[in-house]
C-alpha cells in the first residue's frame, strides 16, 4: 500500500509517497529519480547499492523504505558538492578505478565512510573497507591504489 | 512480496504488543529478513521495528563487570565495543565476520541469534563464555542460556509474542581466555563452512580447569563439543592435546553435506579450525603451542 | 615500455596514460544504464520461467493473469513468429543461430533447462507483474534430463533436439544425437610419436560452469511508438547485433527499431545475445506503452544468461630428452548447454597454438544438455583449456627437470611458425615476452619464506579474437573539432582510445575530440564489441575516417587560402602554405565554410588482418595444507599489445581479466542439483573474489606490433583470463606436488587433493 514518509536525502527533508513493500533502493531509485545508486543482486552480496545512513556505509537494498524516516542518507549524487568532485571521485578518474561503472558509485561512498573515519587508511585497511563491494572489471587494483592516493594526500596536508 | 503494517514500537511493552498480531516479525537489521520476505521464503503481515526502544539498542556494561549487549545493536558497534573489545575479544572479532562493512553498519547479534541459522558466527563465541538471553513475552521475562534459544535450523524455542531484548555476558573469569575462528573460501562476505569457538581457564598451575568448545555449521543448531572438553580439563595445553581435542570435536560434529561443503571435509575444518582456536587462546595468554 | 620497431614520428596522443572520458559520469553515478530509464506510463515487465530441466510444454493458459488488475499484457510463444531450425542473421563470416536465440527468449514446445522462459508480462509496476506470473498455467510434461556429458552421452540419454545428428563423423548418423559435432585438428602421427616419447605427460581436468559475473543484471527498456517504430534502450555488447536478433525474433522489418546501446555494467561476452529485449518489444506493441524488463541477480543465474561452458578434457604430450616436444593429443568435450552452438575449433586451437610440434592430433565435441545454452566469457573456453594443457607442460618439464620457461622459450611458436590450423603465425612476440619474464623479478626473486606451502607457477595464454567489420564516421563542428560517431559498443575504454587516435590523427588534444556510440539508426553497420576487436578495427575505421575528413578539409582550406592542395602542410589543427605564410586554423576555416557544406569523413574496417593476443602469467601461491585455502600472494601478467593506445587502460583491462581467472580457478562454480536447478544461484554462494581475496596485479606491457594494420594494435582483453587457473594449478603443484585437475579448485577439493596423495596423514 502506499505510504507518505518524510526522509533526509543528501541534507534535504523530503516528503515521498512510497509503496510499503519499498526498500531504500526502490525508494531512492523509482520514487525519488535517485539512479546513481545501482541494483547488483537486491540480496545484500555485492555492496553496487552501498549509501550512508548516519554516515556508515550499508547495502540499501536491506533496508525496508520504512525504517528511513529519522535517518540522513547520503547517496552519490550526494558526494560532489556544488559539481565539485571529491577527492574521491577525482582519484578513481585519474587513477583508472572506473571501468564499466556500476559498481563505482558503491565504492565512493564506502571508500568516503573510511577516510571520513580514518583519513590515514593501510593498503589492507582500504581493501576491507571495500570488501563488501564487488567489482567484476578492474581486478580492484587501481581503485584500492585511487583510495590510497586521496589517502596519501592527506598525509602529505597533514605534514605542511 | 506480501504487504504488510510496519511498527515503531518505542518501549518492550509496546514491542510485545505489536508481536501479539498475526504473523509478526521482529526487525533488527534486516541483513537476513527483508531477503526472506522478498524472495518469499519468511512471510510477515506485521514488521515491528525494535530498533527505537532504548534498551534494545544500548550495550550496558554492568556493575558485576559482565557486559548486556541489546538485541539490535549492530555487529559494529559489538566489535568496537571498548569493554568488548577488553574482555571479550572473541565475541568483538565474531561480531566483524558477520558480512561485509555494510552488513555489519546493520546486523544485530540478537537477529543473528534468532535468524537461528547453524552457520551464525556470533553465537559461538556467546556459547563458551555462559552467555545468557534476555526474553520478553506477554507473561513476562525470563531467561536461558543462549545454546537454548535453538530449535533447528530457521526456528527458536521462542514462544509466539516472545521477543528477545539482551544478550547478557556474565563477568569474564579471571585466568580464562577465548577465541573463534571460522573457514570461508574467501576472506568476506561467506557463510562459515564450520565455526569453532574455543574458551579455556588456566589454574595457577597452568593446567586447564574449565574448557569449552562450541561448533558452528555442523549440527543443526549451535553445539557444544563435549568430548573435546572432556579431553582438555586438567590438562597441561600443548600442541598435541589441542589436536587431539579437534579430533575428538570432529566426532561430536555431525554435519550435512550441502552445497558449501561435504561432511567429510566439514569434519576435517573442525579439527583443524578447534586446535587453533585453542591455540589462539594460548597466544591470549601469552604463550605459543604450535599446532598444525 | 616498447619492445617493438620505434614508430616514427613520435605518437603524441596514443601512448598516453589519459583517464577515462567518462570517467566522470560514472564517478557521479550520472552514467546512464537501461534500467535508470523512467518514462511516464512505463509498464514493468517480468518473465516467467521453467522449473524444470526437460520438459515439454502441453499448455500454456494466460488468462488469469490478463484478467488480474494493473496487467497491461501478457505474451509467450504464440506471439513471436515460429523461426526455423537453422534460422540465422548475419554475423561475421558464420553468422548466428537465431532459431536458438529465439529458443533462448521464449521457450516453444519444449524447455530445455531450469529458468528459460515460457511467457513474459507487463503490468503497472513490478509487484501486480510478480503476481500475473503466478497466475500463468503451464501444463508440463516432464521428461529425463541429462545434466553432464557423461549422461548426455551415455546409450540411453534423453535427446534434448531431433534435428541434431552429429557434425564431423563418418557415415553420417541416422539417430538424433546429444553430441552436435566432432571436430578434429590434426598433423603428423601425433599417437606414434607419445608412445615413442622419452618423456610425456597425461592429464585429465574437470572444470565446471562459472559466470561472466557482470554486476549489471540484465536490462532493457522498449516503446513503440504509433507509428510501430520500436525504440530499444539495451545494456548490449552491439547493438546492431541486438538489431538483427529483436526484428528476426519479431518478424519486424529494420527500418522498424533502432537499438539505444546504454551504458553497460559488464558484460565480458554475456550480452552479445539478446535475453528480453525482443519479450520487452512484443509487450510494449501489444500494451502501448513502455516497457521496462530488468532481471534479478537469481534470474540471471538461475537459466536467464548463458554462462561459459564445463569441460572435460584428456591432454598427453611428449617430448624429447632435449625437451623439444613431438607430440601433443588433445580430447575436449565441451558441455554447451540446451542448446547447440558452441563450437570447440578455437580453444583447440588456441591451446597448442604457441608450442612448436611436429604431431598434433586434437578432437573436440560440443554436447547438449539440460542447463542453459552457453555463452561467451572472454577468451571463451580458453582458461578451460588452459588449465589442461599448460598443467600438462607443466608436468612435461617436471618429468624432464626442466625449467619451465627455459622449455617454453625451446618450444615457443614465433612469427611465421605452423599455426594448428596450418596456416602461419603472423607477427607475434612470444620469444618477447618469455624474455622479459626471464628478467624480471617475480621470476628471478625467491619465493618468500613462509610457515605454509609456497610455489611458483607459470602459464602462457593464446587468444586469436576475430576482426569482422567496424565503422565510424567524423563530422567537423563550426568550431573547427572533430565530432566523432562510432558503431561499436565501448566496453573496454573504447571512447577514450578511439578519442586518443582521432586526437592523434587531427594533431589536436584529446578534449578536443567529442565522440560517442551511434544507435542502430545513426552510425554504419559495426560489428559487437566482442572478440578483442573493436579497439584494433575500430581504430582502423576512424583513421580512414580522419584522413578522409582531412583531405576534404585540405581541399577546402586550399580553396580559402588559394593555393594548391599539396602545398599546404598540415599539423596540430592548423593548415600553412608552403610558401608565403599563409596559414588557417581549422576553426577558422569551419567558422568561414560551415554553411558552404558539411565536411564528413567516413570510415570502414573489414576483415582487418588479425593481431593475435598472447600472454604469461607468473604466479605465487600460498598453501594452508590443512585446510586447501590456497592464498595468491603475488601475480604478475605479462602481454604483447601490439602497441598500448592507453596504458592505463590496457593494465585496467589485464588485470580485471586475470582476477575473473582467478575467481574461476579458485572459488567460482555453478553447482547443479539433480533436478537441474543450480543450487547456489546468489552472490553469497557464488563466489567471485573480494577486494581481499586477491593481491594487486602488476603488468608488464610488451610492443610487437601488427604489420599492416594502423599503429599496430593488437587486441587486449581476452588472453588475460586465459593463464590464471593454470598459472595458480601449476603454483599449487610446485608447491605441494599435488596436481589439482577440478576447477574451481576450492579449498575442499585442494584438500582432497592432497589427502589422496599422503593419505595417511590426515585422518580425522
Amino acid at each position: 500500500m502506499k505510504v507518505l514518509l518524510n526522509c533526509t536525502i543528501n541534507g534535504e527533508e523530503q516528503s515521498v509517497l512510497a509503496d510499503t513493500r519499498d526498500t531504500l533502493l526502490d525508494l531512492l531509485r523509482d520514487r525519488l529519480g535517485l539512479t546513481g545508486t545501482k541494483e547488483g543482486c537486491g540480496n545484500g552480496n555485492c555492496g553496487t547499492c552501498t549509501v550512508l545512513m548516519d554516515g556508515a556505509p550499508i547495502n540499501a537494498c536491506l533496508v525496508l523504505a520504512a525504517e528511513v524516516p529519522g535517518r540522513s542518507i547520503t547517496t552519490i549524487e550526494g558526494v560532489s558538492a556544488d559539481g565539485a568532485l571529491h577527492p574521491l571521485q577525482q582519484a578513481l578518474v585519474e587513477h583508472g578505478g572506473t571501468q564499466c561503472g556500476f559498481c563505482t558509485p558503491g565504492i565512493v561512498l564506502a571508500a568516503k565512510a573510511l577516510l571520513d573515519e580514518n583519513p590515514r587508511p593501510s593498503e589492507t585497511q582500504i581493501r576491507h573497507a571495500i570488501a563488501g563491494n564487488l567489482c567484476r572489471c578492474t581486478g580492484y587494483g587501481k581503485i584500492v591504489e585511487a583510495i590510497a592516493a586521496v589517502a596519501g594526500s592527506a598525509a602529505q596536508e597533514e605534514s605542511r | 512480496m506480501q504487504d504488510f503494517i510496519y511498527e515503531r514500537p518505542t518501549t518492550i511493552g509496546e514491542a510485545i504488543a505489536a508481536m501479539h498480531a498475526d504473523d509478526a516479525r521482529a526487525l533488527a537489521g534486516g541483513t537476513d529478513l527483508v531477503p526472506q520476505l522478498r524472495e518469499g521464503r519468511r512471510r510477515a503481515a506485521h514488521i515491528v521495528d525494535l530498533k527505537h526502544i532504548p534498551q534494545m539498542t544500548e550495550v550496558t556494561v554492568l556493575p558485576d563487570g559482565g557486559v548486556q549487549i541489546g538485541a539490535a545493536v549492530t555487529a559494529a558497534a559489538v566489535a568496537r565495543h571498548p569493554a568488548i573489545v577488553a574482555d571479550f575479544p572473541a565475541v568483538a572479532e565474531s561480531a566483524q565476520l558477520i558480512g561485509g562493512v555494510q552488513v555489519q553498519n546493520r546486523a544485530s547479534l540478537g537477529g543473528n541469534i534468532c535468524n537461528a541459522a547453524p552457520s551464525a558466527d556470533g553465537v559461538p563465541a556467546l556459547i563458551c563464555h555462559g552467555a545468557q538471553v534476555l526474553i520478553a513475552g506477554p507473561d513476562g521475562t525470563r531467561e536461558m542460556p543462549v545454546e537454548a534459544i535453538f530449535a533447528a535450523p530457521g526456528r527458536t524455542t521462542l514462544a509466539a509474542g516472545e521477543l528477545l531484548t539482551a544478550i547478557r555476558l556474565p563477568p569474564v573469569a579471571p585466568n580464562s581466555a577465548a577465541a573463534y575462528r571460522r573457514f570461508t573460501p574467501r576472506r568476506e562476505m561467506d557463510i562459515a563452512i564450520v565455526g569453532a569457538a574455543a574458551w579455556l581457564r588456566l589454574g595457577a598451575d597452568g593446567l586447564i580447569t574449565d574448557a569449552r568448545v562450541a561448533l558452528a555449521s555442523v549440527a543443526p543448531t549451535p553445539i557444544r563439543a563435549p568430548a573435546a572438553e572432556k579431553k582438555l580439563l586438567g590438562e597441561r595445553p600443548t600442541g598435541g592435546l589441542f589436536e587431539e581435542a579437534g579430533r575428538l570435536a570432529a566426532q561430536d560434529a555431525r554435519p550435512i553435506s550441502d552445497t558449501r561443503g561435504s561432511a567429510v571435509y566439514r569434519a576435517t575444518l573442525v579439527t583443524v579450525l578447534v586446535a587453533r582456536a585453542l591455540a589462539d587462546c594460548g597466544r591470549r595468554f601469552g604463550f605459543e603451542v604450535a599446532v598444525a | 615500455m616498447s619492445d617493438g620497431a620505434e614508430l616514427a614520428p613520435a605518437l603524441k596522443v596514443i601512448g598516453q596514460r589519459l583517464p577515462r572520458v567518462d570517467a566522470r559520469e560514472r564517478v557521479t553515478g550520472e552514467a546512464r544504464y537501461p534500467a535508470d530509464l523512467a518514462f511516464p506510463g512505463m509498464a514493468h515487465a517480468r518473465l516467467l520461467r521453467s522449473p524444470h530441466a526437460h520438459a515439454r510444454i502441453l499448455r500454456i493458459d494466460t488468462s488469469r493473469a490478463a484478467a488480474l488488475r494493473g496487467v497491461l499484457a501478457v505474451v509467450s510463444a504464440v506471439d513471436f513468429p515460429e523461426l526455423p531450425v537453422g534460422a540465422m542473421i548475419p554475423m561475421g563470416e558464420l553468422g548466428y543461430d537465431m532459431w536458438m536465440v529465439a529458443q533462448i527468449n521464449m521457450a516453444r514446445r519444449k524447455v530445455h533447462w531450469v529458468g528459460q522462459p515460457v511467457a513474459g508480462v507487463a503490468a503497472v509496476d513490478a509487484h501486480v507483474a510478480e503476481a500475473a506470473l503466478a497466475l500463468i498455467e503451464v501444463d508440463y510434461e516432464p521428461l529425463p534430463a541429462v545434466l553432464d556429458i557423461a549422461s548426455a552421452t551415455a546409450a540411453d540419454a534423453a535427446v534434448l533436439h531431433e534435428h541434431i545428428f552429429t557434425k564431423g563423423i563418418e557415415p553420417r548418423p541416422r539417430t538424433p544425437s546429444n553430441v552436435c559435432s566432432r571436430i578434429v585438428i590434426e598433423r603428423g602421427d601425433a599417437q606414434g610419436a607419445l608412445a615413442a616419447a622419452p618423456a610425456t605427460a597425461r592429464l585429465s581436468v574437470q572444470v565446471d560452469t562459472a559466470h561472466q559475473g557482470y554486476l549489471e543484471p540484465q536490462a532493457v527498456v522498449a516503446q513503440v511508438d504509433s507509428n510501430g517504430f520500436a525504440t530499444v534502450w539495451a545494456s548490449t555488447q552491439g547493438q546492431f547485433t541486438a538489431e538483427l536478433m529483436i526484428a528476426a525474433m519479431l518478424g519486424l522489418p529494420a527500418s522498424k527499431l533502432k537499438v539505444v546501446p546504454m551504458e553497460i555494467g559488464g558484460g565480458f561476452g554475456g550480452k552479445i545475445a539478446i535475453h528480453g529485449e525482443a519479450v520487452a518489444v512484443r509487450l510494449s506493441q501489444k500494451c502501448r506503452r513502455p516497457v521496462k524488463l530488468v532481471f534479478s541477480r537469481e534470474e540471471v543465474l538461475q537459466g536467464g544468461s548463458g554462462p561459459p561452458a564445463a569441460v572435460l578434457i584428456d591432454i598427453a604430450v611428449g617430448a624429447g630428452k632435449d625437451g623439444k616436444l613431438t607430440s601433443i593429443t588433445g580430447n575436449y568435450r565441451l558441455d554447451a548447454g540446451g542448446l547447440p552452438g558452441l563450437s570447440p575449433s578455437l580453444v583447440m586451437q588456441a591451446s597448442a597454438a604457441l608450442y612448436q610440434c611436429p604431431n598434433l592430433n586434437l578432437q573436440g565435441y560440443d554436447v547438449v544438455t539440460n542447463k542453459p545454452r552457453t555463452e561467451a566469457y572472454r577468451a571463451p573456453v580458453g582458461i578451460q583449456a588452459a588449465f589442461a594443457m599448460e598443467q600438462a607442460m607443466d608436468m612435461l618439464c617436471q618429468q624432464l627437470g626442466m625449467d619451465p620457461l627455459e622449455f617454453r622459450l625451446r618450444n615457443a611458436s614465433v612469427t611465421g611458425s605452423t599455426m594448428p590450423i596450418g596456416t602461419p603465425f603472423p607477427s607475434i612476440g612470444l620469444t618477447t615476452i618469455l624474455e622479459r619474464v626471464r628478467e624480471h623479478p617475480c621470476w628471478r626473486d625467491p619465493l618468500p619464506e613462509g610457515r605454509l606451502l609456497r610455489g611458483r607457477g607459470l602459464a602462457l595464454g593464446y587468444w586469436r579474437g576475430t576482426s569482422m567489420t567496424s565503422a565510424g564516421h567524423i563530422t567537423i563542428a563550426g568550431d573547427g573539432r572533430p565530432m566523432v560517431t562510432m558503431g561499436a559498443v565501448d566496453l573496454s575504454g573504447t571512447r577514450t582510445t578511439m578519442a586518443q587516435v582521432v586526437a592523434e590523427e587531427f594533431g589536436l588534444d584529446v578534449e578536443d575530440i567529442h565522440i560517442h556510440t551511434g544507435d542502430s539508426k545513426s552510425v554504419g553497420y559495426s560489428d559487437g564489441a566482442a572478440g578483442s576487436r573493436v579497439a584494433r578495427t575500430m581504430t582502423a575505421a576512424l583513421v580512414e575516417a580522419s584522413r578522409d575528413a582531412l583531405t576534404q578539409l585540405r581541399k577546402r582550406a586550399a580553396e580559402k587560402l588559394q593555393c594548391a592542395a599539396d602545398q599546404l602542410d598540415y599539423a596540430s589543427g592548423m593548415f600553412r602554405a608552403r610558401t608565403g605564410g599563409a596559414a588557417i586554423s581549422l576553426a577558422q576555416l569551419m567558422q568561414a565554410t560551415l554553411t558552404d557544406g558539411a565536411i564528413i569523413g567516413r570510415g570502414v574496417s573489414t576483415k582487418l588482418p588479425l593481431g593475435v593476443e598472447i600472454g604469461a602469467h607468473v604466479c605465487d601461491v600460498e598453501v594452508d595444507d590443512r585446510t586447501g585455502l590456497v592464498t595468491v600472494l603475488r601475480y604478475t601478467a605479462f602481454q604483447d599489445v601490439g602497441l598500448a593506445l592507453n596504458p592505463a587502460a590496457v593494465e585496467g583491462q589485464m588485470e580485471g581479466s586475470v582476477v575473473q581467472g582467478l575467481g574461476w580457478a579458485l572459488t567460482e562454480g555453478f553447482d547443479y542439483g539433480p533436478d537441474g536447478r543450480l543450487r547456489n544461484a546468489s552472490l553469497l554462494d557464488y563466489r567471485m573474489p573480494t577486494a581481499l581475496d586477491v593481491p594487486k596485479i602488476d603488468c608488464v606491457i610488451v610492443e610487437t606490433p601488427v604489420p599492416n594494420v594502423p599503429y599496430g594494435v593488437r587486441g587486449v582483453g581476452e588472453v588475460p583470463i586465459v593463464p590464471p587457473a593454470a598459472a595458480v594449478a601449476n603454483a599449487i603443484a610446485r608447491a605441494t606436488g599435488v596436481r589439482v585437475t577440478r576447477m574451481p579448485m576450492t579449498p575442499e577439493r585442494v584438500l582432497t587433493a592432497l589427502k589422496r596423495v599422503r593419505a595417511s596423514e590426515y585422518s580425522t
